[in-house]
């Protein structure tokens, strides 16, 4: 039985997927999810799903967007003048950085 | 966990579902997350109609999409608020439609003319963001990762509001005028956006004690006004004399409270604001004119039987 491997590094943030493990159940899932992902790097906790439990829906499935140009939906397309709070800033470079990923997955 | 186990474990991002929290910590960050979560749905349908009054297509498209932001917003804070197990989203939305539920004091007064827009879309959706940005250090977790969302959309919002008052005030004389009467209008609002001063203010020591709440009312409108006094300034607004703001020596700013109209704002705040009222009543007959989607949606196809689709407005 295979378990996906999901793992957080610092509390508050997010799990994210790592790879998984096989196991027949879910406490060993977890002991080996712990050896195999949680010993190289920083890791505050782990997740273990079974693989089947996951819905999954693909490019095949549904056309997903995001390849209309929607620049209005952008703090990138309007220029203002002055300093923007810096929580406005951030926002901007979040998104900036998002856009500069798109179609790189 | 005990309430002081929480005061002192309390940091950001420090408490999740998994953990057996005190029924006041469960209460308090309940009533701050609803109180969110409805303003962000007051917000968009108080915007809703200047998706039909833009004045172009562009405008149209933003305006369009930042409504349907705000709305996913209230969307993913019900969710985070009711994740502390004291209220369901059903019951929050129903206290929204029947008057109890709580929302920021400016989405209670009606925004008729697009000149407001800016009001909203740059000054309080800018003061909503100064306050949010310090919430992802919110000690729930949920909100905090709501809050990653929130602020990450929130810079187009705010953007492009800045984008239409630097258009309406390097625009034609009267079009200079009347954005200049909606921010005397609005301005008394805007400041009343962080809510009473610190020592008026019943709900923040508790917040504050339990890490819900990162800055106090008066640190984050010194803040904004830091921040957005210039702003004003730079596209030529001027800001009223009243209420009487001074900067103090470390360039913080006081604003004489008495100056501000506390009646209506506690008026405002009880649900009791008569302009406020057409708001809540609207998005309710909204709601009730749509059911039939959600009914549609959740598989009950015999209740749309009966009655012709209708249009939320």
């Amino acid at each position: 039985m295979i378990w996906e491997v999901f793992r957080q590094e610092k509390t508050g943030r997010y799990h994210t997927h790592c790879g998984n493990v096989h196991a027949p159940d879910r406490e060993m899932a977890k002991q080996f999810a712990a050896i195999q992902h949680g010993r190289r790097k920083p890791t505050n906790s782990l997740w273990v799903v079974p693989r089947e439990e996951i819905g999954e829906i693909d490019s095949e499935d549904v056309a997903f967007g995001g390849t209309t140009d929607k620049s209005y939906r952008w703090a990138t397309a309007y220029n203002t003048t002055g300093t923007d709070a810096s929580e406005v800033v951030e926002s901007e470079d979040e998104q900036a950085t998002a856009e500069r990923q798109r179609g790189d997955d | 966990m005990d309430l002081e186990t929480a005061k002192e474990r309390a940091g950001p991002r420090e408490f999740s579902p998994a953990d057996d929290l005190p029924e006041e910590y469960r209460k308090a960050a309940t009533r701050m997350i609803e109180f969110h979560a409805n303003s962000e749905i007051m917000g968009a349908y108080l915007e809703r109609p200047f998706i039909r009054q833009a004045p172009s297509i562009d405008r149209k498209l933003a305006f369009s999409a930042k409504v349907q932001d705000e709305i996913g917003h209230g969307q993913l804070l019900y969710r985070a608020a009711e994740s502390l197990g004291v209220k369901t989203r059903e019951e929050m939305l129903d206290d929204l439609a029947n008057g109890d539920g709580k929302f920021l004091n400016c989405f209670h007064y009606p925004m008729e003319d697009w000149v407001e827009t800016p009001m909203i879309a740059f000054f309080v959706d800018g003061a909503a963001m100064r306050r949010q940005a310090t919430l992802r250090r919110t000690s729930w977790e949920p909100y905090a990762h709501a809050m990653d969302k929130v602020c990450f959309e929130e810079g187009f919002h705010v953007k492009h509001g800045e984008d239409i008052l630097a258009e309406l005030m390097s625009g034609s004389k009267k079009e200079q005028r009347m954005t200049q009467e909606a921010f005397e209008e609005w301005w008394p609002r805007i400041i009343q956006f962080f809510g009473p001063t610190d020592d008026k203010s019943t709900h923040h020591d508790f917040a504050a004690s339990v890490g819900l709440k990162q800055q106090s009312n008066d640190q984050l409108r010194n803040a904004f006004l830091d921040q957005y006094i210039p702003k004003a300034r730079k596209y030529g607004l001027e800001i009223p004399d009243e209420p009487r703001i001074r900067e103090r020596d470390d360039g913080t700013y006081e604003v004489a409270e008495d100056d501000l109209d506390w009646d209506e704002f506690f008026t405002i705040a009880k649900n009791d604001y008569e302009p406020g009222l057409d708001q809540i009543n609207g998005r309710k007959a909204a709601q009730e004119a749509v059911q039939w989607v959600r009914d549609t949606i959740e598989g009950d196809a015999s209740a749309a039987g009966g009655h012709a689709p209708q249009a939320a407005d």
